[in-house]
């Protein structure tokens, strides 16, 4: 029998979603469902005075209008992770204050539109380097109770970070981090090239599809029931138990069928939707409309990266002197400040290294993941960089990054030794693209861009189990919200084990109830850690099947194979028995078998990190400003590609986010700190007539511990994109991007500054 | 107010600030038309009326008086999927699926006017139809083959 | 998002709208491309619709020698109408082409986006490059207003609060002569930041509109001076594109409308003979 692994395959839950049939967290029909519409806070940063709910009472079909006193919260300290409902002040414009209950989400709508709040207004703390100044106003005033909730600035050292200097700095600074290795000026001072710059990224918002919805009620037993748009269903299930003091088995989390994610659902709507069916016992649905979704959900926060890098004539860099500010918006529970300060240095060697990195209060949305968290902002820094040097040095810029490309073995600034990683293969593959080795025949207002970057991968012990139905075909139960097809991939692995086919094969995702323990689905790590627990769990079934035939046909296990469903003996095929029939005989009243089943788990030695590279080829109108990509391509390092196509997917599907961060996105608040690209109408996205079709170069350095040597893909693809598309457009105009996105204006208003200079004769 | 849905006379009951969207949703329980903004920028929530794409979070049920509505519920025939429908799943054009049903129909009103349409005509019909998963590479493709298809050139 | 609770009725007449209109807060509802969306964000909250979208005030055609467009006209009627094969005429579809996506323009009616005179529109340029005239019809009687009169604000127009756009009348331009529109896009809301409507006749003569730039778009009285002219011009900026920016935009618009009005001349000359 072929090999199903490898090989291209529709999402098995294609039919349903090409038919209309898949339910997402907002279609299941409840009989009583209430609905919920969320009053979101107009200022920025004030004290609430009053909430007067008396109006919207008396709207027809009102149930009740909910605040924080209203909640059943258990969970002391703020951040919005025990504070689902603004208690007494506001951090941010668009941060939930009140839930209105109705009967119809119109009379909802006309509810909250009649809640007046009272607020006492406070200055807004906006400005992220003005923030961390020594005597800034605070962006959150520091209660009693957030001693312990809030990192201090002199928090515990982890893993390769060092004691930190001393700094004058506000108390907006949440988290300062500082790693340091080598002698870096003696670095700087043997380079024949210094290059710096600082960079600057935006806040980003994840705009999956569909708004984050979540709708609660409560069975019998007591039993809190959620199903939304979640990417883990026991991290939500986990939470809610802690926010509202329930047992863990008093509360079911059901991950919906995702309408896109990236990173951003996780924990927003449950709490709310879940408070209200806790408060009225009846079923209560949230769904956040688009305007709601943007102004209070979790996008990518903005970051500061000032860079000094260094290499030689030969091509050896040498050092690396970074300062990161991240915005954290209003949350303090958790910075991208470390996460960055670890992906600046990139899958590159350095001789020496100072990077220092702080997170940042401000009066903005709260945070949250998306592709990548971290990522692409410090690609953008570093992989300009890297192309200025290369061009002072004379240097090719594949070249030179290939030169100075990790292998496995070598420690990054993180302070850990890569595993096993394919920078460098991905690298060669780009360089022998027609989009490469055209880059110098081009005309004049065109130019290509090369950028790699990578993911470090995330790992989290997971499990999952099967059973052997009487029908011959497997069921695969696990936890996991499915973003990328992972169920599709499960089944191929669960198939290729067992010997069947996809087909025979299901894959449920079970609620906390029932399914084995598997994290969230985030980090790019499902298919390494999941996917590998499914081969183990089919595995077992593989042993159990083995046993029944080898007491049947009265042959040694290691003399039996399994070919297209059918167990027989090796050698001579005619004595078999099919997997239905082997089913039925574990499944049979009074049997001597155990029903067929497995359980798998997983604890992955060390992370697989996946490096993608990209060439982008763009034309910029030089007297508008407008950067159209004519041909793009990422090589990317996906250890093996179990499904091309869904891997392929993800490719383009990265990289085409890529270009929205290179181009289009950006969340911008105005001076009071109100979001003014609140709306599609405002914040662009990649629409199909401003992308290419996007060639997709797959490399293959297998991961040592993954299944079939898969490693994650989901992250990787977006990671060098904006550094690609900027160095693109610096082949073609000359100017240096330094800010993202680089809008039409934007590239505009570089032009023009470059013109000036080079009419300006020097002085 | 009557209009047919899917080949079907239908009669709602809805005030008259109803959007259209919400009648199917709420009232037909035909949740294939997604929301997914409120700006009229998605096009998740595209039908057909009287044939053509349109979005029905921008039309007030009472405004569809009279009119033949398709919703992807509808587009399959004798339990057979519409040419489009089976081009977006072998040819990849979908992964959370939830522009899917709208991507489809607005497809199948291009295909109904241009029976050879190239990738430009393809990705400028697709401008009010967003996907932030798939890069509308397969999308692209799906169209492209589904108008092979019926052209007999596939 | 829902509209706020509202009143409805389908006009059966254009007589039976004037008289519903008679309601100061009534709103005419066509194809809703633009109404419904600002009712569902609650931007504007009237007591009374009146759905004139059954009305007979659809197409185009030329007759008495102008060329007719009934509002209620869909964009992708203009795309595709015969009568605006003409390169002299060739501005009108290639503008109807770029409006908003194939779903709003299979819905959108040319004669509610005229009304609703979004300061970034895209017909109003051409229409004042065409010398176009609007009929307004109020139970008083019927009135034409000049393109260029009829846009006077952000949302404002010369209709009066019981009068109807029923059709926009376009003088044939003589043969040999050439339209373009051109305009460079928000990348979001696809409005324009600038763009520009061009009339060339055979004589050399020039006519060109700008939309997108300020209040209401306006007649570029010496479109050879274009960068003068728009030197005069108050054009707002906003944070996404600076005032600078959008002058510079409406002069290249402008530049690469007349050039490819310029082009299209020769094309309507061969058309004609």
């Amino acid at each position: 029998m072929d090999s199903v692994i490898g090989v291209p395959r529709p999402r098995t839950d294609s039919p349903e979603k090409v038919s209309g049939a898949t339910r997402y967290a907002g279609d299941d029909v409840l009989p009583g469902l209430l609905h919920g519409w969320l009053v979101l806070s107009t200022e920025a940063h004030a004290t609430i005075v009053s909430i007067e709910k008396e109006a919207a009472l008396a709207v027809p079909g009102v149930v009740a209008v909910l605040t924080a006193d209203d909640l059943p919260v258990v969970a002391e300290g703020s951040g919005r992770s025990n504070e689902p409902l603004a208690r007494s002040e506001v951090v941010f414009s668009g941060q939930p204050i009140a839930l209105v209950v109705a009967e119809s989400e119109a009379a909802a709508e006309d509810g909250a539109e009649v809640v007046m709040v009272e607020y006492e207004s406070l200055e807004p703390v906006l400005d992220l380097e003005g923030a961390m100044r020594p005597g800034a106003p605070l962006g959150r005033h520091p209660g009693e109770e957030d001693a312990s909730g809030m990192e201090s600035v002199h928090a515990a050292v982890g893993a390769g970070e060092q004691e930190l200097p001393e700094e004058e700095l506000s108390g907006n600074v949440l988290k300062r981090s500082f790693r340091e290795e080598g002698d870096l000026e003696a670095a700087f001072e043997t380079s024949d090239a210094v290059v710096s710059g600082r960079f600057e990224t935006s806040w980003i918002y994840q705009s999956y599809l569909e708004p984050q919805t979540a709708t609660a009620w409560i069975e019998p037993g007591g039993v809190l029931v959620v199903s939304a748009s979640t990417q883990g269903a026991f991290m939500s299930r986990n939470e809610l138990a802690d926010l509202f003091g329930l047992p863990l088995d008093k509360v079911r989390v059901r991950a919906a069928p995702l309408g896109g994610a990236f990173g951003g659902k996780l924990m927003l709507v449950e709490p709310l939707a879940a408070g209200a069916a806790l408060v009225l016992g009846r079923p209560v649905r949230l769904l956040l409309t688009r305007s709601e979704d943007f102004q209070a959900s979790n996008p990518a926060p903005a970051a500061i990266f000032e860079l000094r890098v260094g290499a030689r004539r030969s091509g050896e860099l040498t050092g690396l002197d970074a300062r990161i500010v991240c915005d954290r918006g209003s949350t303090i529970e958790w910075g991208l400040e470390d996460i960055s300060s670890t992906l600046v240095g990139g899958p590159y060697r350095w001789r020496a290294f100072a990077i220092r990195s702080y997170g940042v209060q401000t009066n903005r949305v709260t945070f949250g993941a998306y592709r990548g968290p971290g990522a692409p902002p410090a690609a953008f820094a570093l992989e300009s960089l890297l192309d200025e040097l290369a061009a002072q040095l004379e240097l090719d810029p594949i070249e030179f990054r290939l030169q100075n490309a990790v292998v496995e073995g070598d420690v990054g600034v993180s302070g850990r030794a890569f595993p096993v990683i394919g920078a460098r293969e991905c690298l060669e593959r780009v360089r022998e693209h027609p989009i490469w080795l055209e880059r110098n025949s081009l005309p004049e207002d065109e130019g290509v861009g090369v950028a790699v970057g990578y993911w470090p991968g995330g790992n989290e012990p997971a499990s999952a189990a099967c059973r052997l139905d009487r029908d011959g075909r497997l069921t695969v139960v696990t936890a996991v919200a499915d973003m990328t097809g992972t169920e599709t991939t499960f089944a191929a692995i669960a198939a290729e084990v067992l010997g069947t086919t996809p087909e025979n094969v299901r894959v449920v995702a079970a609620d906390t109830a029932s399914a084995p323990f598997a994290g969230v689905s985030g980090g790019s790590k499902i298919t390494y850690t999941v996917g590998r627990a499914v081969e183990r769990a089919a595995e077992q079934a593989r042993e159990r099947i083995l046993y029944v035939a080898s007491e049947e046909l009265e042959i040694a296990p290691s003399d039996l194979e399994i070919v297209d469903g059918v167990v027989r003996a090796v050698g001579s095929p005619d004595r078999s028995l099919s997997l239905e029939e082997i089913a039925q005989k574990a499944l049979a009243w009074g049997g001597r078998y155990e029903p067929i089943a497995g359980q798998g788990g997983v604890a992955q030695p060390s992370s697989a990190p996946a490096a993608a590279a990209h060439l982008a080829h763009v034309r910029v109108d030089h007297e508008t400003g407008e950067v159209e990509i004519l041909r793009y391509a990422v090589a990317q390092d996906v250890g093996r590609a179990l499904n091309p196509a869904l891997v392929e997917g993800q490719m383009r599907g990265g990289a085409t986010q890529a270009i929205g961060w290179a181009l289009y996105e950006e969340l911008r608040y105005d001076e009071h700190g109100q979001l003014v690209t609140g709306s599609f109408l405002d914040y662009a996205i990649p629409t199909a007539e401003r992308v290419p079709q996007i060639d997709t170069l797959i490399v293959e350095v297998p991961a040592p511990s993954g299944p079939f040597g898969a490693k994650g893909v989901g992250e990787a693809p977006v990671v060098a994109g904006p550094a690609a598309i900027a160095n693109a457009v610096a082949a073609a105009t000359g100017i240096r991007p330094r800010q993202l996105p680089m809008t039409a204006p934007r590239v505009w208003a570089l032009l023009q500054e470059a013109s000036t200079r080079t009419e300006t004769p020097p002085a | 107010m009557n209009l047919v849905v899917n080949g079907e006379p239908r009669t709602l009951d809805v005030e008259a600030r109803t959007l259209l969207v919400h009648a199917l949703r709420d009232g037909l329980g035909l949740t294939g038309a997604h929301i997914g903004c409120d700006t009229s920028q998605c096009g998740a929530c595209t039908i057909l009326l009287d044939g053509r794409a349109v979005k029905s979070c921008t039309l007030l049920t009472v405004q569809a008086e009279g009119t033949e509505v398709t919703t992807i519920e509808g587009l399959a025939r004798d339990g057979e999927l519409h040419p489009v429908q089976r081009a977006f799943i072998e040819h990849h054009g979908l992964q959370c699926g939830f522009c899917t049903p709208g991507m489809i129909l607005t497809a199948v009103d291009l295909l109904e006017r241009h029976s050879d349409p190239d990738d430009e005509t393809i990705r400028r019909s697709l401008r009010g139809n967003l996907c932030r998963c798939t890069g509308y590479h397969g999308i692209v493709e799906a169209i492209r083959a589904a108008a092979g298809e019926r052209n007999g050139t596939s | 998002m829902i509209p706020a609770e509202v009143e409805y009725v389908r006009a059966g007449s254009l007589e039976d709208a004037l008289d519903a209109l008679a309601d100061p807060e009534a709103k005419v509802l066509a194809g809703g491309q633009s109404l419904v969306s600002v009712l569902k964000l609650r931007l504007v909250r009237p007591r009374l619709l009146v759905d004139i979208g059954g009305l007979e005030l659809r197409g185009v055609e030329l007759r008495d020698g102008e060329l007719r467009i009934g509002a209620l006209t869909v964009w992708d009627e203009l795309v595709e109408a015969s009568e605006l094969r003409r390169p002299a005429l060739a501005a009108i579809p290639e503008c109807a082409a770029g409006v908003g996506d194939l779903q709003v323009r299979n819905r959108g009616t040319i004669g509610g986006s005229l009304a609703h005179a979004d300061p970034a529109s895209d017909l109003p340029a051409l229409t004042i490059a065409l010398g176009a005239s609007f009929v307004l019809r109020s139970p008083e009687g019927e009135r034409a207003v000049p393109a260029e009169d009829f846009f006077q604000g952000p949302f404002l127009t010369a209709l009066l609060p019981q009068e109807l756009l029923t059709e926009i009348v376009v003088p044939p331009p003589p043969a040999g002569s050439g339209s373009a529109y051109e305009s460079i896009e928000h990348p979001a809301s696809g409005f324009a930041l600038a763009g520009a409507g061009a009339l060339v006749l055979p004589d050399g003569t020039r006519s060109v509109g700008v939309t997108g730039v300020s209040g209401h778009p306006f007649r570029l009285d010496s479109p050879d001076e274009a960068e003068a002219m728009l030197a005069g011009v108050d054009v707002f900026g906003d944070h996404f594109a600076s005032a600078e920016y959008r002058r510079r935009l409406a002069e290249v618009t402008v530049r690469r409308a007349l050039a490819r009005a310029e082009q299209r001349r020769e094309e309507d000359e061969r058309w004609t003979a």
